[in-house]
């Protein structure tokens, strides 16, 4: 309700004799004021690209003895971190603090980049796939081969294809921590009542198909459901534009958005929802309704495997590799997730810090923990996984599926905003009954916009 | 009695009589201390935390920064001239447009009916002034929670009526012009009562043989009711335009719990808030759509200074 | 003061005003009143209630209440839990205990410094003073929002980010309070003052043993719209802190909303509302004729 109280007084700034002498006196006092206006604010300099920082002489430093960490405890995991962290004092001494920075990743970009003007900023933070870039490219995350060579971090173990995501001109500015793919998710109950052999689709056409009897079978009004906006349907959706030979973009060129590959891709599921109706957009998390039953498959994170399963409403949960499209079948699941960064702005003591409970937080053991106790995909080659994957023979497709992915484009992942409007986007043509080419096509001005004018210069200065 | 214009000349009437200059004695000097000591934390606070962050905001909107990044590169206009061209700065025009016309409109009109409907004077209507007018002063934010409970597809109270008259609750959450049409109600629901506050303050001024006509029964009466009572309720009618068009542009506490990022309900303050503290911390891009923002205010303001005393027909 | 004057009447004193012809008791007449008067009134104020009283009934039902598809308004079971998994959710009592603080200092301090300012532009001489009131009054034409960015960046550099006193700072320079008294003052005899001043008060005395205590209503509406305004303020509490130990009521419940995002919910978010509603909503209920005069005092000032 703010300014609500302004109503009364503003009628009083219509005192004639106000008028033209109080414009001129708060221009007068404004004047003054804009003297003082240079006195804070950025450095416009123009010297000094981000990760023009000096290298740490790590060998001289003893680490800090107490840490923070901003996390949004991916994948529910708030217990399993503070177990890690627990451990970690245990054997060190050092402290590590989790400070719940936001639920989800941009909330924790959010508050880490507006904590940079302040004094208090996390010294080790969550970065996805979508924000790393942007805490990279505004200078508050450091490189971490310096920190790598010194603490001996074995990173030939690390999955290459996941240790690579982070790395920008010859240096790494993140370590794998939660990462994931999408998964196809089927309800085993209505698959069977359907009549469906127990497996999931291999192409979005087949599931075209067999969704009208999933629906009889289910008594639902929709088969599958669709992530809304803050849910990120740019990542899923990755899936099914690859299929169809599409995509968001190709490097930096946009021109493949507006593609008749990714039209009709986008026209299949725009179709999916609104003509033949076997697809609907959650209004909350799918999974939640998908556990729920009200559907009977669902595309969401590996991550939120756990989630799904212990609340899955009385019925066995099948899982699938994501399907295929006309052109394309294999290697059409993007890859995703979190890694951790450390923070520019916290001294060398806390970095150095911070990357122990790194190394220690990923090592093979408590990899295969936290892969165990999410769905997460375990980032270390050597974690062993056997044992989860007897318990959980689901997980065993999610790992499997790591070998058939595909990175993701790069106005989704390395544009600040890009995901953002995408998703917007995709959910507008989900929902309403736009013109999808219209619509993709109004996406890529804003995208294009967005990278002339917004990254293009950081990336060049 | 009850226009705004009238309240405000009365004040230079009650000028102290002019004094010749000031001759500065002792007493004069302890007075200006005295003065200066009493004005001077007040105007000081507004300085530092209202006037100097208005040119300060003039000066970041010529960059090109993110906030949390302690370097930024001079653009000059461009984030103006962004802001005017680009497709999605074009939108936050479009939705204020139709935010602040529908909410203005929507919440005078029914103000005006709710004011006549409580100028019956009937039992119990003093009690009811303070009932319509009581969520005005409610949190924005207790109120968008408790409005989306209602509007919510699946387990709101709204689709339950729908669903049984035989509709399907539209997708308020999710299609973006349906979005827009939520907060738009809500916000009507909340402001309402203030306008017809102001409206049966203007229609109990009214002369006694006026008033029949304002009672809105018998036949013909909202012939009477349009060229009668509405013109001489005009300066209520004018004040009310402005007030709310200056609430509207600012209303922020609702969008921001009912569509928290901004699907389709991108108003001026709303970008302003998204652009730096949302998905893009872009400072200075933020600091251009504020000053925008303060430039609209700033008209109408000038609007009404200009307008006020010549078009609207007192009693 | 129309608007005010009106609420003071009794009920029989609003009946002598209407028409006599309406006063018969014929049955005729009674309907008319009923269909014409009373129907749009109540519901008028059902369309108000409703909402609210919803919420009230939300905050009581249990989870399997809230996620039915037929929903009924009275909870089948009432109970308290939603409130206290709010409570173990997120530090309700810190946040209350926040708002409370932030409310009555900021308050206290904004009316102190409206009168002081007030007084001052309307009883002490000083050159300028007209230009000083306009500099003042303009300010209220720069919304909050618009100075939003530098003043976080002030704050922050000033290190009141999550801070109480980084809550409260900016918002201390009052311009409405200093109107609405400064209007209020110049209705004021000055022959009081006048009789004061010779018997030597100076302007501290004048102000506190006088001007106020003849300006106590006008003062309580100030102070009761600053009040309301204080508690429900959200937009700078919101960029300003992001941890709950510091975070105002309106804030931490949308820190709730986020937190539970499943529609499972409402339950707890009902409570949440409930806690921030009921306050403004009580105190609406005890003083609501200030407040409404406060409110739209533009248009009600006699």
């Amino acid at each position: 309700m703010s300014g609500f109280i302004n109503p009364a007084v503003r009628s009083a700034v219509s005192r004639p004799s106000l008028s033209r002498r109080g414009l001129l006196g708060a221009a007068g006092l404004g004047m003054g004021a804009f003297a003082l206006a240079g006195c804070s604010g950025p450095d416009v300099s123009g010297d000094d690209g981000p990760g023009a920082e000096e290298e740490t002489d790590w060998s001289t430093v003893e680490p800090a003895t107490e840490i923070s960490f901003w996390t949004n405890h991916p994948g529910s995991s708030m217990e399993l971190e503070q177990g890690f962290a627990d451990a970690f004092k245990e054997e060190t001494g050092i402290q590590v603090n989790l400070v719940t920075a936001g639920k989800n990743y941009e909330e924790v970009l959010q508050k880490f980049l507006t904590a940079q003007t302040g004094d208090e900023a996390g010294d080790l933070v969550v970065v996805s796939d979508v924000t790393w870039f942007t805490y990279f490219i505004n200078g508050t995350i450091i490189a971490l081969d310096g920190l790598w060579e010194h603490l001996d971090y074995e990173i030939s173990d690390y999955r290459d294809a996941l240790i690579a995501d982070y790395l920008y001109e010859g240096k790494h500015y993140g370590v794998p921590y939660s990462r994931s793919t999408p998964l196809f998710y089927y309800n085993k109950d209505h698959w069977s009542k359907a009549g469906l052999d127990d497996a999931a689709p291999k192409t979005w056409a087949e599931f075209d198909e067999i969704a009208a009897k999933l629906t009889d079978a289910s008594g639902n009004d929709a088969a599958f459901a669709y992530p809304k906006q803050d849910q990120y349907p740019g990542w899923t959706l990755s899936n099914v534009v690859w299929g169809w030979g599409g995509g968001w973009s190709d490097e930096w060129d946009t021109s493949i958005l507006v593609s008749d590959e990714t039209v009709d891709a986008l026209q299949f599921v725009q179709d999916s929802v609104q003509k033949s109706k076997w697809g609907m957009v959650a209004s909350s998390d799918h999974a939640e309704i998908f556990a729920a039953g009200g559907v009977s498959a669902t595309v969401q994170s590996t991550g939120s495997m756990n989630g799904i399963m212990e609340t899955a409403d009385g019925f066995e949960i099948g899982v699938g590799f994501l399907p295929g499209g006309p052109k394309a079948t294999d290697n059409v699941c993007p890859t995703g997730g979190a890694g951790v960064g450390i923070g520019a702005k916290s001294s060398p003591e806390r970095q150095l810090a911070a990357a122990m409970f790194v190394q220690f937080m990923t090592n093979p053991e408590n990899a295969a923990t936290f892969a165990q106790g999410t769905g997460y995909m375990p980032v270390r080659k050597s974690a062993d996984m056997s044992a989860a994957i007897a318990e959980t023979p689901q997980l065993g497709v999610a790992v499997e599926q790591l070998d058939h992915t595909r990175s993701q484009d790069y106005v989704r992942v390395l544009l600040a905003g890009g995901d953002l409007n995408l998703s917007g986007t995709l959910q507008t043509i989900m929902t309403s009954p736009v013109d999808v080419k219209a619509e993709l096509e109004k996406l890529r001005g804003v995208l294009d916009d967005l990278y002339e004018t917004d990254l293009k210069p950081k990336l060049e200065g | 009695m009850s226009q705004p214009s009238s309240t405000l000349p009365a004040d230079s009437a009650a000028e102290p009589v002019k004094r010749s200059r000031f001759r500065p004695n002792p007493r004069t000097w302890r007075d200006r201390w005295t003065f200066v000591l009493f004005v001077l934390p007040n105007l000081a606070l507004i300085a530092m935390f209202i006037y100097v962050p208005l040119f300060r905001n003039m000066y970041y909107s010529t960059l090109n920064w993110t906030i949390g990044s302690a370097r930024a590169t001079k653009i000059g206009l461009d984030n103006y001239v962004r802001f005017f061209t680009s497709p999605d700065g074009i939108a936050v025009w479009r939705t204020t447009g139709i935010f602040t016309v529908a909410t203005v409109g929507g919440s005078m009109v029914l103000g005006l009916l709710v004011a006549v409907v409580l100028n019956k004077k009937l039992r119990g209507s003093t009690l009811a002034r303070a009932a319509v007018f009581s969520p005005y002063v409610l949190s924005g934010v207790g109120v968008g929670l408790v409005w989306l409970f209602i509007f919510d597809p699946s387990f709101g109270v709204l689709g339950y009526f729908l669903r049984s008259i035989g509709l399907r609750s539209p997708d308020w959450f999710l299609n973006p012009n349906l979005s827009l049409v939520m907060v738009i109600i809500v916000y009507i629901w909340k402001n309402l009562g203030y306008c017809a506050v102001v409206y049966l303050a203007g229609l109990q001024s009214l002369p006694s043989d006026v008033m029949e006509a304002a009672a809105l029964d018998g036949a013909g009466s909202w012939q009477r009711f349009t060229k009668v009572v509405l013109p001489l309720i005009s300066p209520s009618t004018f004040f009310l335009l402005i007030t709310t068009i200056l609430n509207s542009l600012q209303a922020f506490d609702l969008l921001k719990i009912m569509t928290p990022l901004g699907n389709g309900t991108n108003t001026l303050i709303f970008e302003a808030y998204l652009q730096s503290f949302g998905a893009y911390q872009r400072a200075g891009y933020s600091a251009a759509i504020a000053v925008v923002l303060f430039l609209v205010l700033f008209i109408v303001t000038i609007v009404q200074l200009r307008f006020v005393e010549r078009k609207v027909h007192y009693a | 003061m129309s608007a005010v004057t009106t609420s003071k009447k009794t009920p029989s004193q609003d009946l002598r005003q209407v028409d006599p012809n309406r006063r018969a008791l014929s049955v005729r007449n009674v309907i008319a009143t009923l269909v014409g008067g009373y129907l749009p009134l109540v519901l008028t104020v059902l369309v108000v209630f409703l909402p609210l009283l919803w919420m009230m009934m939300g905050s009581l039902k249990q989870p399997n209440e809230i996620t039915t598809l037929t929903p009924q308004l009275l909870p089948k079971e009432p109970s308290l839990d939603n409130y206290a998994y709010v409570l173990d959710r997120v530090p309700l009592l810190l946040l209350f205990r926040n708002s409370l603080i932030v409310t009555v200092v900021g308050s206290s301090i904004k009316v102190v410094l409206a009168l002081l300012s007030a007084y001052a532009l309307v009883f002490i001489r000083f050159p300028f003073k007209d230009l000083i009131f306009v500099i003042i009054l303009v300010a209220l034409m720069v919304p909050p929002q618009v100075s939003m960015l530098p003043n976080y960046l002030t704050i922050s550099e000033l290190g009141g980010r999550n801070t109480l006193w980084g809550i409260i700072l900016p918002g201390l320079g009052t311009a409405f309070g200093t109107f609405l008294l400064r209007q209020h003052f110049k209705t004021l005899p000055m022959s009081i003052l006048e009789a004061a001043e010779m018997d030597g008060a100076g302007h501290w005395r004048r102000l506190w043993r006088i001007v106020l205590p003849i300006s106590a209503p006008t003062v309580a509406t100030v102070a009761l719209v600053t009040i309301v305004t204080e508690w429900n303020d959200y937009l700078w509490p919101l960029v300003i802190t992001d941890r709950p130990e510091t975070m105002t009521l309106p804030v931490g419940l949308s820190l709730l909303q986020t937190l539970e995002s499943n529609s499972g919910s409402y339950g707890y978010l009902m409570a949440g509302a409930v806690m921030v509603i009921l306050p403004v909503l009580i105190v609406f209920a005890a003083l609501q004729r200030h407040i409404v005069a406060g409110l739209t005092q533009g248009s009600v000032t006699g």
